[in-house]
C-alpha cells in the first residue's frame, strides 16, 4: 500500500523515515504525545516490526530501559526490561522469562512510495 | 548470625559500557572500572558490581536468564563468618576464597557470599523537616529542596527483592539458618526479612513467584531523604531512562519508593527512609494489593497556574 506523508488514511500515523532505523536497532514513539512511547519499531534481519510498547507480563508495563533501547546488546530479542523477558523480535513470541509463551501486541506498518514510516494506530 | 545488611551484588550484563553508565547516572561512583566490568559504589563503599555475560568468574545464576549472580552480605567480625560457614557446611558446598569471603548457595539457588563489612562509616545528616513543635529544625537558611546541580549520591545498598518458587522454604533457609527476622509480610506473597545485625526494616524482601519468574524484582540504595531521592529519580527520567512505579511511599516499611526499568534484567528502585525495628516489633501482615502497597503516589504537574500558553483556569487535566 503507497500513501503519502500529506495524507495518511485514518488511523496511519507518519513515524519517521523506514531507513532512520538500521539492522539490530529498536526506536519509541509517542504519537499520541502521552509522555511516553506508546509503540516501537525494531528492524531484524532487514523487516521492520512495530510493537506495543506493553509488556504481557505486567499489563501495559513499558519495556525499555533507556529510550529507544528496546533490544539486547547482540540486538537478537526484544527485552522487557522490568524483569528480562525476551521476545523474538519478528514474531513477538516471549521465549524466555516471566511470559515465557505469551506476544507482544503487533501493529501494522507501511512505507510510503517516499521511503516514510507510518503506522496504523 | 549477625550479618549487618548487604555489602554487593553481582550481575552479569551484555553491554558493560551501557550499564556503566546506567549506574553512574544513577548516582553510584565508578571504582575499578574496565570493558569486562567493574565496581560502582555508594557513599559507604557498599556497591553494584558487573560483569561481561561471558566472564567464566560468574557463579551461575539460579535459572538461565537471570542477570544477578551473587548476593553479598556483611558480617562484623570473623568469628560470625566462621559460624556461618560452619552452619551452611552441615547440608551444602561452602568455599572460602581467596579473599576471605564465604560462598555458599541459599536454598532457592540464590549464590551468597559473606565478608568482613567494608561499609565505610560517615556522618551526614538525612533529610530534616521543619515542624511547628518541633525538636529539630534544618540550620536556618539551608534549602529544603535540592538546588539544581547539587550532588546527589546514594548512600547505601538497601534491599534485594527475589521471586521465589518456595517461599516457605527460601523463608525458613533465612531466618533459621541465617538469623533473619520477619518483620512484616504480605499475606500469600511473602515475608519483608531484616538480619539481626541491622535495624532496617528489610534488606531482603521474598516473593512467592511460579517457577518460570524465578529470578530478582529489584534491587535499591538509601538516598538521604524523599526530596533527594526525588530529585535525583527525575534527573534519571531526564537523562532517558524509563521509570516503572513512583514516585510514592511504601506503607509496609514506609520507605519512599521509585522503580526504574534497568539492564539488569530487574528493576531498580530509589529508596529512603526506610522504618527501623528491632526484635520487640510485632510483624503485621497485610495483603499484597497496590492499595496496601503505596500510601501515596506522586504525579509531576508541568504547568499548575494559568499564564502565558496555558489555559485560563489552569491545567488540571
Ligand atoms: S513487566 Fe515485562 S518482564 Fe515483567
Ligand atoms: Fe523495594
Amino acid at each position: 500500500m503507497a500513501t503519502t506523508r500529506e495524507r495518511a488514511p485514518a488511523g496511519w500515523v507518519r513515524l519517521c523515515r523506514a531507513d532512520d532505523i538500521g539492522e539490530g536497532q529498536s526506536r519509541g514513539f509517542d504519537p499520541d504525545d502521552e509522555g511516553q512511547d506508546s509503540l516501537f519499531v525494531v528492524r531484524w534481519q532487514g523487516q521492520l516490526h512495530a510493537w506495543r510498547n506493553a509488556c504481557p507480563h505486567v499489563q501495559g508495563a513499558p519495556m525499555a530501559w533507556r529510550r529507544d533501547a528496546y533490544l539486547n546488546a547482540a540486538g537478537t530479542r526484544v527485552v522487557c526490561h522490568a524483569h528480562g523477558a525476551e521476545f523474538m523480535p519478528d514474531s513477538g513470541l516471549c521465549v524466555q522469562g516471566p511470559c515465557r509463551g505469551e506476544r507482544l501486541i503487533r501493529l501494522e506498518l507501511v512505507v510510503d512510495v517516499d521511503g516514510e514510516l507510518f503506522v496504523n494506530k | 548470625m549477625k550479618i549487618v545488611g548487604l555489602e554487593s551484588l553481582v550481575f552479569a550484563v551484555d553491554d558493560v559500557r551501557g550499564a556503566a553508565r546506567f549506574l553512574v547516572d544513577y548516582g553510584l561512583t565508578a571504582v575499578d572500572v574496565s570493558d569486562r566490568g567493574g565496581r560502582f559504589e555508594a557513599m559507604d563503599g557498599t556497591a553494584v558490581v558487573i560483569a561481561r555475560q561471558d566472564d567464566p568468574a560468574l557463579p551461575p545464576g539460579p535459572v538461565p536468564g537471570c542477570r544477578l549472580r551473587k548476593t553479598v552480605m556483611g558480617v562484623a567480625d570473623e568469628a560470625t563468618l566462621g559460624a556461618i560457614a560452619a552452619e551452611l557446611r552441615r547440608d551444602r558446598e561452602v568455599r572460602r576464597l581467596p579473599d576471605g569471603s564465604v560462598e555458599s548457595i541459599d536454598d532457592c539457588g540464590f549464590v551468597i557470599g559473606f565478608q568482613l563489612t567494608a561499609r565505610r562509616p560517615f556522618v551526614l545528616p538525612g533529610e530534616i523537616s521543619n515542624a511547628p513543635g518541633g525538636v529539630v529544625f534544618r540550620p536556618v537558611n539551608s534549602l529544603g529542596v535540592p538546588p539544581p546541580g547539587s550532588v546527589i549520591r546514594p548512600r547505601s545498598l538497601s534491599h534485594v527483592v527475589y521471586f521465589v518458587p518456595d517461599v516457605m522454604k527460601a523463608e525458613a533457609f533465612y531466618v533459621n539458618r541465617l538469623g533473619f527476622r520477619c518483620t512484616d509480610r504480605f499475606t500469600g506473597t511473602g515475608p519483608f526479612l531484616q538480619p539481626a545485625g541491622s535495624l532496617d526494616h528489610h534488606t531482603h524482601f521474598l516473593i512467592g513467584a511460579p517457577p518460570h519468574m524465578h529470578g530478582v524484582e529489584h534491587f535499591t540504595f538509601h538516598f538521604g531523604g524523599p526530596s533527594e531521592m526525588i530529585t535525583n529519580g527525575y534527573r534519571f527520567v531526564e537523562k532517558g531512562y524509563q521509570a516503572f512505579w513512583g514516585p510514592g511511599r511504601h506503607i509496609l516499611g514506609s520507605n519512599w519508593f521509585w522503580y526504574f526499568n534497568s539492564p539488569f534484567g530487574c528493576h531498580i528502585e530509589m529508596d529512603a527512609d526506610m522504618d527501623q525495628h528491632d526484635a520487640s516489633w510485632q510483624p503485621r501482615e497485610a495483603t499484597a494489593s497496590a492499595d496496601n502497597s503505596q500510601t501515596f503516589l506522586l504525579k509531576m504537574r508541568k504547568k499548575w497556574y494559568p499564564g502565558p500558553g496555558i489555559p485560563e483556569n489552569g491545567d488540571y487535566a
